[in-house]
């Protein structure tokens, strides 16, 4: 095997040795070179092609080369009609100076593109119906309920009926060949980190993909229109008791359009006792929950409290201590990483110049300011879906439905869901009536109709608002805004102020939107949209300043349209009112400060009833003087707010036994199937004897003061349980609630969870339930002489994980401060040590 | 002093290979090793020229911005759960593990197939 060695070795060589090598080791090398190039290629179990993911030069270690804007750079866009300058302040905020409007969002559509292209993707595909190509067969029954509930149909029936010279054609046009040109001048370094896990590439960027976000996010805020939880409510307890525990009208009136009261008004009545289960609501109640499984949707979650809501107020020049108008905005949405918003800055010259937040895959600004006007959102929460019960032809493979005596053709999609390499994963016909998309459930067809489904030019009107030169302009701008229904505030630089609930309501034959409908009759359908001038609406109030969060807009005194059922319990709106009436000369310091506001209203209205009732116990009496020294805040250090929670997630299952569906009477751990709003409990409190508070699973007959004592034995339990003795360390807010802001792709590494967080449910900085939810997006403007703004998001601007700016705001928004939000006129008005980065962006040749 | 030169250019070879795709690494080191370049221990040489030639892209990269490549392991670690540490190690063990099994392969198949001259047979 070692023949001699040659007499000719080079001498560099000295240890030369000349060998044939042995056989067993050429198996070896084969056999390991054979997996690791499987391996790399291919992956093996939950582990990803590692060559593609290891490799230094393009994969995951070349994050690091994109992580950060460089200093300068230059992007082509085909189509541009002059240069944009890009300049990136040391925020990460895009400064964009476009000769047009097209062009700015053009340019928009690159730079969003360039920090959220994935984020843009997905959320895409949540609405498309087309999530399984890329993240595979676990998202196929999320991609059949999109496509069942119309999605699809609905916005390529919206792109063909789009006039292509319409505002939000020309935008959506001009944002997809930005983005699309980012993707083209992608380096290898630019992949973001999800597609390499994933082993996707990014797909092209339409116009239509702009139509799928604001679908998405309409179903975001289409909360339950209660329907379900008041027929869930009526098979247990009958209808008069059903409307009672889900009522039409808020029991605490404090709405959005001042009613002319300093105070809040308290309509409480008698609750009717619990009457006999009706079983033909049991049946529909059925049907309904499995409607709604049937089209994916949610039904707010019992406990979940109002996780998805916001608050906006407008202060006018004569209650402000500079005498200009102040505005706020903090919208509360699901708190992701990377965040639900980007921030940006649009100049064009002689156009809008705009600054604030879009939604990544949106033109234009969603919320924000100009040199002129400054608005912000709460939804509505407006009952706009309906269900109607059709005839169908054919029960198993219906072709038409029956309407006024005469048979209709159902439309008819095949709807072929696919997975990343275009095998198909499952197959569905999906029909359609005049209404809208058709369900089999329970053995009945029924149809559902939906405003979102209606708007003819989706996203348009907030590109209206960009232009704004006043509130008037602002009002105007947005008046034939659709969905979802929006409680607008606007205030400008000349002191006005104005407030509406702008979308499309429908107009009902019974005037009512909670019950299931005859489809077989076109009487039963919509007859038209309430007119503008029934919306709700305020300007210039004598008050001085306008409020909303979410609660029911207009006292039904004032206006008895029917706008929809059981509002979120107004405590955010009684806290801001409360504030917003003890301050003649706000600030905006004072605005932030209200922002963050750790106070309950609902602790306040509560509290002293746990105290009455713990008087005759002398066992509580530890529980009771916290409560009596809790100061009803959420704090990060306090221990009232752990003891009150507990004691009201108690008291809830208590007293809505009659709720807990009968086969489940038994079991200590049920929850109700539909929990009626806290307003509705205090509206019971009221009534100290009612039949209600006795717990039929007990054989005692309770009364009000024994089941908040008993609720408070229970929370009291429950926190030394979790959380250690009364006077440990253990009892801090920050310990018994966290914000959680997960990934996209909720991946704990690149999420950031358990974060201490002040604010709770149903606080003006709420945090409810899992912590997923809060304030997505805080907002100060002074409308003076120069306009000035306020502004934080949790997360960064950067999608990127590995970037500094993925993360950066998030020490801020925690500590609930607000960065100062820079809005230059010419690019050399952004102070040179705050500018980051610039981008040239230049036409194609 | 060829020996280093020889050296250097692999390493050189090998970090530009990357540049195209991690599957480079095989085939650089399959062609070192089959034409049995006249160095001692070759496939060791390979080995070793593969993990510095990704080295130097991480030290690029660190050059560059050592908070970001800090982040990506800390990132990918935490996504992967592994140690940092440990990801780091791994990307190196890759490019040798492949450089060692491609050379080792190709160097005792030329030296199979190849005509007896005892100047074509190295040991690795």
């Amino acid at each position: 095997m070692s023949p001699d060695l040659p007499t000719s070795r080079p001498p560099d060589f000295p240890s030369f040795r000349p060998t044939v090598l042995p056989s067993y080791r050429l198996v070896v090398a084969a056999i390991v070179l054979a997996a690791l190039l499987y391996v790399g290629f291919r992956g093996a179990g939950k582990v990803p092609p590692v060559g593609p993911l290891l490799d230094p030069a393009r994969g995951i270690w070349a994050l690091a080369r994109s992580a950060e804007l460089p200093a300068r750079s230059h992007g082509r866009i085909a189509g541009l009609s002059a240069g944009v300058d890009v300049l990136y302040d040391d925020r990460g905020v895009p400064h964009i100076f476009a000769a047009s409007e097209a062009d700015a969002w053009r340019a928009q559509g690159y730079v969003v593109a360039r920090d959220r292209l994935f984020q843009m993707e997905l959320q895409t595909r949540a609405a498309s119906g087309t999530l399984s190509e890329l993240l595979g067969p676990r998202a196929v029954e999320a991609d059949r309920a999109d496509r069942r509930r119309g999605f699809p149909w609905a916005a390529e029936r919206g792109m063909v009926a789009l006039d292509s010279g319409s505002l939000i054609a020309r935008a959506a046009t001009a944002y997809a060949e930005g983005v699309n040109a980012w993707i083209d001048a992608m380096g290898p370094a630019d992949l973001p980190l999800e597609y390499r896990l994933l082993r996707a590439r990014p797909a092209r960027w339409h116009p239509i993909d702009t139509f799928y976000l604001f679908l998405q996010m309409a179903y975001t805020l289409a909360w339950d229109d209660e329907t379900l939880a008041k027929l869930q409510a009526r098979a247990l307890v009958g209808s008069a008791a059903a409307d009672a525990l889900f009522p039409r009208n808020s029991p605490i009136q404090e709405p959005i359009q001042p009613n002319g009261q300093t105070a809040p008004r308290y309509d409480f009545v008698a609750l009717p006792p619990p009457g006999p289960p009706d079983s033909v609501a049991l049946v529909a109640s059925r049907d309904r929950a499995e409607l709604d499984l049937a089209l994916g949707w949610s039904p707010r979650r019992p406990g979940d409290g109002d996780a998805i809501g916001s608050n906006n107020w407008v202060v006018g020049p004569r209650r402000t201590a500079a005498g200009y108008a102040l505005l706020a905005g903090d919208p509360h949405l699901e708190l992701s990483l990377p965040s639900v918003w980007y921030e940006l800055h649009l100049h064009v010259a002689g156009g809008p110049d705009v600054a604030g937040v879009t939604f990544p895959g949106s033109p234009g600004v969603i919320i924000g300011f100009n040199r002129q006007v400054a608005w912000s959102f709460t939804n509505t929460g407006a009952d706009v879906r309906d269900y109607y019960q059709e005839t169908v032809d054919d029960e198993a493979h219906p072709a038409r439905y029956r309407l006024d005596g005469a048979w209709k053709p159902l439309e008819t999609r095949v709807e072929v869901v696919h997975g990343p390499r275009g095998v198909v994963l499952a197959t569905d016909t999906v029909r359609f009536t005049h209404r809208g998309p058709l369900a089999r459930v329970g053995g009945r067809w029924l149809s559902m109709r939906w405003t979102p489904f209606e708007a003819a030019r989706p996203g348009e009107d907030f590109l209206r608002l960009d232009r704004a030169g006043s509130v008037t302009e602002w009002l105007d701008g947005w008046k034939e805004y659709v969905a979802a229904a929006q409680n607008g505030v606007a205030a400008d630089r000349s002191g006005a102020i104005a407030i509406r609930s702008t979308g499309k309501y429908p107009v009902r034959p019974g005037g009512r939107g909670d019950l299931l409908q005859d489809g077989s009759t076109s009487a039963a359908d919509w007859s038209g949209f309430l007119p503008l001038a029934q919306y709700p609406y305020a300007r210039d109030p004598a008050q001085g300043y306008l409020a909303s969060a979410n609660q029911q807009p207009v006292d039904p005194r004032a206006n008895p349209q029917y706008f929809g059922v059981n509002w979120y319990s107004p405590w955010r709106a009684l806290r801001i009112n409360r504030l917003l009436r003890a301050d003649s000369a706000v600030t905006p310091a004072a605005m932030r400060g209200f922002q963050t506001d750790p106070k309950s209203e609902r602790a306040a209205a509560f509290v002293p009833l746990f105290l009455a009732a713990a008087r005759a116990d002398s066992s509580l009496q530890p529980a009771a003087a916290l409560l009596a020294e809790w100061d009803r805040g959420y704090t990060r250090e306090n221990r009232g707010a752990v003891l009150f929670e507990a004691a009201m997630s108690e008291l809830a299952g208590l007293v809505w036994d009659e709720l807990l569906p009968r086969e489940e009477l038994a079991d200590t751990a049920a929850r109700p199937a539909a929990i009626p709003e806290d307003a509705v409990l205090l509206e019971l409190a009221a009534d100290s004897g009612s039949v209600w508070w006795d717990d039929h699973r007990t054989a005692a007959v309770e009364r009000r003061d024994q089941l908040l004592a008993q609720a408070l034995r229970r929370g009291l339990a429950r926190v030394l349980r979790e959380h250690g003795p009364l006077d440990g360390s253990g009892w801090r807010w920050e310990n018994a609630h966290h914000a959680n802001l997960f990934h996209l792709l909720r991946i704990p590494g690149l999420s950031a969870l358990e974060l201490p967080v002040q604010g709770g449910t149903s606080t003006l900085s709420p945090s409810p339930g899992r912590g997923t939810h809060g304030p997505s997006w805080r907002m100060v403007v002074e409308l003076g002489p120069e306009v000035r703004a306020w502004a934080i998001y949790p997360g960064g601007q950067s999608g990127n994980p590995v970037s500094a700016r993925y993360l950066d705001r998030l020490p801020r928004w925690l500590a609930g401060t607000l960065d100062t939000l820079l809005f230059p006129s010419r690019p050399e008005e952004l102070p040179a040590g705050r500018v980051r980065a610039r981008l040239s962006l230049s036409r194609e040749r | 002093m060829r020996a280093v030169v020889a050296f250097l250019l692999l390493v050189a070879a090998f970090a530009l290979a990357s540049w195209l795709g991690w599957w480079g690494v095989p085939l650089v080191a399959g062609l070192w090793g089959a034409l049995r370049p006249g160095v001692a221990k070759p496939i060791r040489a390979a080995v070793l020229a593969a993990l510095l030639g990704w080295l130097l892209w991480l030290l690029f990269d660190a050059v560059g911005n050592p908070a970001a490549l800090a982040r990506v392991a800390v990132r990918l670690a935490a996504v992967l759960q592994l140690p940092a540490l440990l990801l780091l190690l791994l990307t190196l063990l890759w490019p040798a593990l492949l450089a060692w099994s491609a050379a080792a392969l190709a160097c005792g198949l030329a030296g199979r197939l190849a005509p007896s001259d005892p100047r074509r047979h190295r040991s690795p």
